[in-house]
């Protein structure tokens, strides 16, 4: 099932894109199937952020495309990257397009790094497997990389090992190494969820910095709608293994169009605007072995009707390039938009949190 | 580095003083005393009162533990009660055989282990790692000293290829006979040992390939070989050494039934006559050895642990 792709010039193939794509995970005689068929694309330079909460899919999906997840997790579908199959490809194909084509960074940066390897080792073995570069080459290119990662005193750095770093340098550490192959498109799953808030956004804005510089595309995994708000043109939300919603950013955040992605912004704390009581999303993601029938989040979902557990609803258009995979999507933006046209006057306070870019400038501002 | 070494070189000097004054004490719990021993059961109270004071015995106890040590600590534990030689002397003869076993020993069992464990880890839950499992179980179930009686009814008495009885033959002498004398007692405890150390590793290096940091090697394209033998190889080595080095100290004076099955001169076997004849000073002599030995071999570990391991640090 191919849907329009929002944000599509026609023209040009997607850098990357998922179709059908499934995971199952084999569990004794069975399989547990996590992620049921979604479509994604993203087109060169693009930054596509993938949002949800936890147990959604949202990692496994990524890691599963780069065969990242071992033998138990099964996967259908395809997975192209300019037009080629990854699915198709040997390992030894594949271990190019890891940190060559696509590079990756994780949550937990210093558990993540080798404990006794030294830092400048770990650069240098992405360095000779994708550039070729070994010896001063490859200390010199080294030493460039982490002065663009913005770690002072590199020389030195270069001799250290991860638990002589902070959290914030590491992943800085770790966004060096996935530079170092100058890869088309980065990965990033949950890649500020371990850090203190502060190196977070300094982390946020080195991502943001390094696209800038050199077009590089962007898969931008988080719990956090905030986090993507923050550097994501294109949003995806899942839940329970599927895409439930997908628009351009702001469409998302000031229209949002499936019941889920609402109740995730409703659950958003504000930095500035009056103080409103939060309300989280009742329950929680159910097991995958425990699918309810139809829709995933009928069960939590505060305008489910009887029907909502019949058939799983599919992914239609809301909007330009925006889609929604809601059974009562059609009576819902008619009840959204009457209640947003008795609102229009004053705040809209979901609306309101969400102006990230200009919370940006103020904070520009007030530095 | 030096001053790693020498602080943990001074922290053995109080266990050593402890240890050692267990190890002398020990003289009071033989049976009727060291005396007794010495002058048998009919002696006359004169006799008894002569071998006292001739062994020291009438002077306050810190002195003896003093005269003892000072002496221990020159390498001189006395005669043995037995064979009235030198203690020296007869740990003198046996300790280059002993340790030549556990050299011999210890590659064969790094030599099976090591392979097995890697084996096992790379495909496991497959049939070959159950495979492996079950010959580990083998090795680890087989008592030694019926694995020994089976090598030499093999390669001695039908093959003809050993000899059944080895003798110590030094390795840098004669590497030849030396090697003969000791493939089979060497395969024996070696095969037990690959056992445990291909579990231990096995076990080790499957938790390490779960590790964050092996994922990030494959997400850069580090191709799979490289990654068990660079990336999680040697992080799993570390846990490993501590194991490899207990099991070689074992065999310093552990290796009692082995050496017994192929009448073998090594320590453990001087140590167990020297008990079932309360030659004490004997005792006393094999055990500071054993003592001794294993704690240069936890030292050995833990250096080696600090060049490894950049976490720990030695200055």
């Amino acid at each position: 099932m191919l849907h329009p792709v929002p944000g599509s010039t026609g023209a040009a193939p997607p850098l990357l894109s998922l179709e059908d794509f499934t995971v199952a995970f084999a569990q004794g005689a069975g399989r547990t199937r996590v992620v049921h068929g979604i479509d994604l694309t993203l087109q060169r330079g693009e930054a596509l952020g993938i949002v949800g909460e936890s147990g959604c899919g949202k990692s496994v999906t990524w890691l599963a495309a780069l065969r990242l997840l071992g033998k138990r997790a099964v996967t259908t579908g395809r997975v192209l990257l300019n037009g080629r199959d990854l699915s198709g490809f040997s390992e030894r194909e594949l271990a190019d397009v890891r940190g060559g084509r696509i590079g990756l960074i994780f949550q937990d940066p210093t558990s993540c790094l080798n404990p006794i390897l030294r830092i400048g080792t770990q650069i240098g073995e992405a360095l000779r497997l994708h550039r070729g570069l070994t010896g001063k080459a490859a200390e010199r290119e080294a030493l460039r990389l982490l002065d663009r990662v913005g770690i002072a005193d590199a020389p030195r750095r270069l001799r250290q090992h991860a638990h002589e770093l902070s959290g914030g340098m590491n992943q800085r550490v770790m966004i060096a190494i996935a530079l170092a192959g100058e890869p088309d498109v980065l990965v990033a799953d949950e890649p500020t969820t371990a850090l203190d808030a502060t190196i977070q956004a300094q982390i946020l804005d080195l991502i943001r910095d390094i696209r800038r510089d050199t077009g590089m595309g962007l898969v931008l995994i988080s719990h956090d709608l905030g986090v993507i708000a923050d550097l994501c043109d294109r949003v995806a939300v899942m839940y329970a293994g599927r895409v439930v919603e997908t628009a351009a950013t702001q469409d998302l955040l000031g229209s949002p169009r499936h019941p889920y992605t609402r109740g995730l912004l409703a659950a958003l704390p504000s930095l500035e605007g009056p103080r409103v009581r939060l309300t989280p999303v009742g329950g929680t993601v159910p097991s995958p072995d425990a699918m309810p029938p139809g829709c995933a989040f009928a069960p939590r979902c505060a305008y489910a009707e009887a029907h909502c557990g019949n058939g799983i609803p599919v992914l239609q258009p809301a909007g330009t390039g925006h889609l929604s995979a809601c059974r009562r999507l059609d009576a819902l933006m008619g009840e959204w938009q009457r209640q947003a046209a008795r609102e229009a006057g004053r705040h809209d306070p979901v609306v309101q949190d969400l102006d990230w870019p200009n919370r940006d400038r103020q904070r520009e501002l007030s530095a | 580095m030096t001053g790693f070494i020498l602080r943990r070189l001074a922290q053995l000097i109080p266990v050593l003083l402890i240890a050692s004054f267990a190890i002398w004490a020990m003289i009071f719990a033989v049976p009727g005393g060291p005396v007794g021993m010495m002058v048998g059961e009919n002696a006359t109270p004169e006799e008894i009162a002569a071998a006292t004071r001739k062994l020291g015995l009438d002077r306050p106890i810190p002195v003896q533990y003093f005269n003892w040590l000072t002496h221990a600590v020159t390498g001189d534990f006395g005669q043995s009660l037995h064979s009235r030689d030198p203690v020296t002397k007869l740990i003198g003869e046996r300790l280059p055989a002993t340790l030549q076993l556990a050299l011999v020993s210890i590659l064969v069992a790094l030599v099976i282990g090591i392979p097995v464990a890697i084996t096992g880890a790379v495909k496991e839950g497959s049939w070959v790692d159950r495979l492996l499992n079950g010959w580990n179980a083998l090795a680890l179930g087989v008592p030694t000293f019926w694995l020994g009686i089976l090598l030499i009814l093999l390669f001695s008495v039908e093959l003809r290829w050993l000899p059944s009885a080895s003798r110590y033959v030094p390795l840098w002498e004669d590497p030849n006979q030396a090697l003969r004398s000791l493939i089979l007692p060497g395969l024996t405890l070696g095969l037990y040992v690959s056992g445990i150390l291909a579990r231990f590793l096995k076990a080790s290096l499957v938790s390490e390939a779960r590790a964050d940091y092996v994922r990030t090697a494959r997400a850069k394209g580090v191709s799979e070989r490289q990654i068990v033998g660079h990336h999680i190889m040697q992080n799993a080595l570390l846990p490993f050494i501590t194991i490899v080095g207990l099991m070689v100290a074992n065999f310093i004076g552990g290796a009692v039934v082995t050496e017994a099955v192929f009448t073998y001169p090594g320590l453990g076997r001087l140590l167990i006559q020297a008990i079932s004849t309360r030659d004490y000073p004997l005792i006393q002599g094999c055990i500071v050895v054993i003592l001794v030995i294993y704690m240069a071999i936890s030292l050995i570990v833990d250096i080696l642990y600090a060049v490894i391991d950049p976490r720990i640090e030695y200055r």
